[in-house]
């Protein structure tokens, strides 16, 4: 019997407008909301709300099944404003009992990549929100692009966290396999679960590919990957951008049915069972550790932070951004608090990226800007007035 | 593989861009054994002849009223010269030399006569005289030399490329390096310019663009089919010569450097020089150059209240021009139309930090230039602040932007070069 657990991530930034440096102490106006609104509006009507539906729909055919979801805070702050069904949706769906909430950051931050105090205050503000959205309080923790390392996991773990959703990278497993349940090195009681991201990739990167040779992928097909893989490994682990049902695959490509079907053949078959973050917590096996010495995350082949802090203008960026922490912490202006916490979102430090003909094709949709240079320096010139505003 | 090339001018004599492009091109095609006859209407005896051979077209003796009527058999059209034109000058001076000039410059020598004609090589008053003498001196050389190709640069070279491709029967090759749109704008498009330069780009075999934008301006404006329209981007070549930082003043410098035209932008470059220096004083803008506008951006920019930080220096050549890269922090070209446009490579190749138009053919190739488009002055004013007031833009720019541009090579484009003579001679 294998354990497998969905779980499905959903961040969309606020975007920022163009924010020109004659804006800067003038304007505190940086969000676009034209954009955010319509992008959030089009991302309910084509993924989250259909989608929603469809997992509601499977949850009552077939009981067992159970998804988990981390929704950026922000994200649901923008559900709130621009779009509230589907705020309720979520409610909706969270009733069935067969849906976790796991822990994340606020806005998407790359805070633990900086420091401890930055994320956990991520981490704080984005409990009290599933708090006040769904009245829960998360014991699993799914991180920014499940980026992960040894000191990040110690962090959660006095931060009340018990189990870590995080990438099964090749270079830091080794021979080990991402299929057995590991824990942290120096704080054992925090348990990782590792995304099988060859299995995750089929559906999120592949799905359309037409040059692949497995294409077109059928729910049939899929499970007979799954039934390939190492029998004797206890855990499956697939994670991805809750975007790929709908956005990153139109309805058209047909995702929405191979969603439909591959549950309900995995939960016909008797070697599966659906599991969910949470549920690890209390299992009593005897599990080896994992030992991330530097941070990992899903980005590329690479699992490392180079899509975000690859290059000098990010670096800048980074820390500068960080160097107002200070100011945060002893700052009374609400506005320029929260905007602080906006500009963390991984996507700003993304769309500096300059790996150029990115391969990350899933994240490089939705990029406002013509070029890196014009997202650093648009993002630079906000900063500068909300460093401003956090001074005053 | 041997080429028979019509040019107009060939370093170190040279008024533009067209003469260097020249140069480094037959040179990348000597490399990839292709043998270059270089043609030009007259030569200072110190061209740099070591790889290829070069004609002086001053020197061949033709017989004009013999390959006059050969020619016209073969369709090829000779206008009556009593119109005059010069390119690279502004309207105003043009209409100037207009109102000047006499039309006696029409000539005919007695048959079985052969003479020589003297070129000025100059993009003189007697510009038209010369272009259709050159195509007469290119018969002759098509008659008593031999080769497999025959590739013609810009308009002033066309009639000869058409001329030695009529007497040969080999195929021919025009390359654009400029444009009449680009030259003088949608609307001011001289008329003889713009036929001369059509008939060439449809007598050719295959038609050589600069840039993909210059390539769709040929498709787009002339009517050129476009499957024999292929893209050649330039390349450049640095000597091994280390510019010198230097920091003279303590203000930032932005710099303009390019003829002072209207086709090159410089109202747009003033106008963000005063939306930079509205916020910013710690700053001066530099304009280098000369043309016919400049009496007019002086004015502009003293009307503007800013000219205590905006300067001219006029037309800048050789160790000048390095010495002002070399305390420049920003270079920008915001030119409203442009073919190639070397001089960023130039600037980013003394490591300077590049801002260039969108409606240029090198904002094609390069990685590591902001790109804006010309009239969007709050994007140019917000990029020149983001590269003075942001590190990490400058040191990334500077440093990636001068192994940007030492990766383009003329090799590389003779190579491509080479492939679409290979094309046409079903090799």
């Amino acid at each position: 019997m294998k354990n497998i657990c969905f779980h499905f991530q959903i961040n969309q930034p606020y975007r920022l407008r163009t924010y020109r440096f004659f804006d800067i102490n003038k304007n505190h106006d940086y969000f676009d909301d034209f954009q955010n609104s319509y992008l959030t509006n089009r991302l309910a009507e084509r993924c989250y709300l259909p989608a929603n539906e469809m997992l509601g729909k499977l949850i009552k055919a077939c009981p067992e099944a159970a998804f988990s979801f981390s929704i950026a805070g922000s994200s649901l702050k923008m559900f709130e404003t621009y779009c509230p069904q589907v705020i309720d949706s979520f409610k909706e769906l969270f009733k069935t009992g067969r849906v976790e909430f796991t822990g994340s950051t606020l806005t998407h931050s790359l805070a633990s990549l900086h420091n401890k105090s930055a994320f956990l205050e991520q981490v704080r503000l984005q409990e009290t929100l599933l708090k006040q959205f769904f009245d829960v309080k998360p014991s699993s923790f799914c991180n920014t692009e499940i980026i992960y390392s040894d000191e990040m996991g110690e962090w959660l773990h006095e931060a009340g966290y018990t189990v870590v959703l995080t990438e099964g990278a090749k270079h830091i497993l080794g021979w080990k396999n991402p299929g057995y349940l590991y824990c942290n090195p120096f704080c054992t009681e925090l348990k990782l679960l590792l995304r099988n991201y060859q299995l995750s990739d089929d559906i999120t990167l592949r799905f359309e590919d037409k040059s692949w040779d497995q294409y077109p992928l059928t729910a049939k097909k899929y499970v007979d990957f799954l039934n390939g893989i190492d029998h004797t490994a206890p855990y499956l682990n697939l994670y991805m951008d809750y975007e790929t049902i709908g956005e990153i695959h139109p309805k058209e490509s047909g995702i929405f049915d191979f969603f439909d079907t591959l549950i309900h053949l995995l939960t016909a078959s008797k070697n599966y069972r659906f599991i969910l973050p949470c549920e690890v917590e209390k299992s009593q096996e005897k599990i080896s550790t994992m030992h991330a010495p530097w941070p990992i995350s899903c980005s590329g082949e690479e699992k490392d932070t180079a899509e975000w802090l690859g290059n000098e203008m990010q670096q800048e960026a980074f820390e500068q951004l960080y160097k107002l922490e200070p100011l945060y912490l002893n700052s009374t202006n609400a506005e320029a608090k929260k905007n602080w916490l906006r500009l963390q979102a991984a996507d700003h430090f993304h769309f500096m990226s300059t790996k150029w003909l990115p391969q990350s094709a899933v994240k490089r949709n939705f990029d406002v800007y013509p070029s890196p240079y014009k997202a650093f320096i648009n993002f630079m010139n906000v900063l500068n007035d909300v460093k401003i505003e956090l001074e005053k | 593989m041997k080429v028979l090339m019509f040019g107009w001018e060939f370093p170190p004599h040279i008024a533009g861009g067209l003469g260097t492009a020249c140069y480094g091109l037959t040179k990348g095609l000597t490399q990839h054994n292709v043998e270059v006859i270089f043609v030009m209407p007259k030569t200072f005896g110190d061209e740099d002849q070591s790889r290829i051979k070069i004609i002086n077209a001053s020197e061949v003796e033709f017989d004009a009223r013999y390959w006059k009527e050969h020619l016209f058999e073969h369709q090829v059209s000779f206008i009556e010269i009593n119109s005059q034109l010069v390119p690279y000058i502004g309207l105003d001076d043009y209409y100037h030399i207009i109102n000047q000039l006499k039309s006696d410059v029409f000539q005919s020598a007695e048959s079985g006569q052969k003479l020589r004609y003297q070129f000025s090589g100059r993009y003189s008053e007697n510009l038209l005289v010369e272009v259709q003498n050159y195509a007469l001196v290119a018969a002759e050389l098509a008659h008593t030399q031999t080769f497999d190709i025959i590739h013609a640069h810009d308009w002033l070279t066309y009639k000869a490329g058409i001329a030695a491709q009529q007497i040969s029967g080999k195929p021919l090759v025009v390359h654009v390096h400029a444009t009449e749109f680009d030259r003088s704008g949608e609307h001011n498009i001289n008329d003889i310019v713009y036929a001369m330069e059509r008939e060439g780009m449809l007598a050719a075999d295959a038609v050589c663009a600069v840039s993909d934008f210059t390539r769709h301006i040929i498709i787009e404006k002339y009517g050129v089919p476009e499957e024999k329209v292929f893209t050649l981007h330039n390349a450049v070549e640095f000597g091994n010569k280390e510019i010198k930082r230097t920091r003279p003043l303590k203000e930032k410098i932005v710099t303009f450097l390019g003829r002072v035209t209207f086709q090159k932008g410089p109202e747009y470059f003033v106008e963000t020089a005063k939306k930079v220096l509205k916020y910013d004083n710690n700053v001066r803008f530099v304009m280098a150059g000369d043309g016919d506008q400049i009496q007019h951006i002086i004015e502009y920019a003293a009307e503007s209240g800013i000219a205590d930080k905006f300067h001219f220096t006029g037309f800048l050549q050789g160790d000048d021009i390095e010495t002002l890269f070399g305390m420049s922090d920003v270079y920008v070209m915001p030119s409203i139309s442009e073919p190639f446009g070397i001089s960023p490579l130039e600037a980013m190749s003394a490591g300077v930090p590049v801002i260039i138009s969108k409606q240029s053919g090198v904002s094609e190739i390069l990685q590591y230039a902001i790109k804006v488009d010309f009239w969007d002055v709050d994007a140019m004013a917000d990029a020149i602040w983001g590269i003075l007031h942001y590190p990490a833009l400058s040191e990334m720019f500077s440093a990636c932007g001068k192994q940007e541009v030492h990766q383009l090579q003329w090799a590389n484009t003779a190579a491509r070069l080479k492939e679409i003579y290979k094309q046409l001679l079903h090799l």
